[in-house]
């Protein structure tokens, strides 16, 4: 990584956290030594099933999937491009074998934070204290919302929804992955896909 | 009021008897009769609750079908929480199913309270977390398990609902039809397992 992209994760970092919190330059840059990029090739397990995911990672460049393998076939849980949030949030925080496998879909660069430094940072800024409840609690709230759209939702709506606020995903994303993701058997995303062409 | 708060904080932090004592003058002791709502859809949630004596389901309606997604007895923790946290109208609805007791924490008294110590913060991000984990579970375990391992790891880890809890709610609870649920707990009576439940 060049010198120029890392100042562009930093900033890209520092504008996650504000979205929370106000941390001034000073601060930021006490904070910056807790966190760590790490670069991965495409299609990597990043957390494999019943290993304990030590990292809360946000996504700096690429994408990143989360499953879970059940005997009808992987089910995806989360899609997450640039600027979002991953990691095996039972096993993170519980200390727990993960019940999911965490895998890149391109090469990808995530800001990291181990659990060791996350609480270190907790320990010692108060400020970070703060910065992890209204995380969670966005999380929380996020995470309700989805349930209650899903559903209300008819699949059309879903699919349509989904497409409008991703209009990236459909060329970065094996198909079957967003399908399972929104629940959505392929075949009926094959054909949900024609509405696109007239709608756009 | 002291033990059994003191008891579920601790289950989440390591508080100092100051700390206690900058909680307990502003939890609120409310009782609610069988039958009666502690929080109607539409509503915005004003409290955290903690069991003190009781039961109580949380549910939502999908269509005119009552869905619940929480059944919460003595030292559980039961609020319309992203309604409470986000401010936004309630979702769910919460009735207590027994004559019930909670000890409840307003959000302007919670918002003091994370003023006064950052220690009392961090209990609020470990509580919050473990919201956001159990939801996490709840959907994990409809992916991973069919209804009959549901039905079985539910009467494993909760035989006292069992007994306390009308069937429909548990049923609904589990996701699972009424009829298959009577078939799964006939099914029971035959295993080693009955024997805890009866």
């Amino acid at each position: 990584m060049q010198h120029l992209e890392q100042e562009t994760y930093w900033t890209l970092l520092r504008e996650f956290l504000q979205r929370f919190i106000n941390l001034s330059e000073e601060e930021f840059n006490q904070w910056k030594p807790y966190f760590e990029l790490r670069q991965f090739n495409k299609k990597k397990i990043l957390v494999h099933k019943d290993e304990i995911d030590d990292y809360v990672n946000i996504v700096a460049q690429g994408l990143v999937r989360k499953y879970m393998k059940v005997k009808k076939g992987d089910v995806t849980l989360q899609i997450a491009p640039e600027g979002h949030m991953i990691h095996s949030e039972r096993s993170f925080h519980m200390r727990q074998p993960s019940e999911v496998v965490v895998e890149t879909i391109e090469p990808t660069i995530l800001i990291s934070i181990s659990y060791k430094n996350l609480n270190a940072l907790y320990d010692k800024y108060p400020l970070a204290e703060t910065l992890g409840r209204l995380f969670a609690t966005e999380m929380y709230i996020i995470k309700d919302r989805r349930f209650f759209e899903i559903l209300k939702k008819s699949t059309r709506e879903i699919f349509l929804d989904y497409m409008k606020t991703h209009p990236q995903m459909l060329q970065r994303v094996p198909q079957k992955y967003i399908a399972s993701y929104l629940n959505i058997k392929p075949e009926t995303f094959s054909r949900l896909k024609h509405l696109l062409k007239t709608k756009v | 009021m002291e033990k059994a708060l003191g008891q579920y904080i601790s289950r989440y932090a390591d508080l100092t008897n100051e700390e206690l004592n900058l909680i307990l003058p502003r939890i609120e002791v409310r009782e609610v009769p069988k039958r009666h709502l502690l929080v109607q859809t539409g509503e915005q949630e004003q409290y955290l609750n903690l069991v003190s004596k009781g039961v109580l389901r949380k549910y939502f309606f999908k269509g005119r079908e009552e869905i619940i997604t929480q059944l919460a007895k003595e030292g559980d923790l039961i609020s319309s929480s992203v309604s409470f946290l986000s401010g936004q109208p309630s979702q769910y609805a919460i009735e207590a199913l027994e004559p019930t007791i909670v000890y409840s924490l307003s959000r302007e008294n919670l918002e003091q309270l994370y003023a006064l110590s950052p220690r009392i913060e961090r209990l609020g991000r470990i509580v919050i977390t473990d919201l956001y984990l159990q939801k996490e579970k709840w959907e994990q375990d409809h992916i991973q398990f069919d209804i009959r391992q549901r039905f079985v790891n539910f009467v494993h880890n909760n035989a006292d609902l069992i007994q306390r809890v009308p069937q429909k709610y548990i049923a609904s609870y589990l996701n699972i039809k009424p009829e298959t649920f009577s078939r799964l707990k006939h099914l029971l009576k035959k295993s080693p397992l009955i024997a805890t439940l009866s």
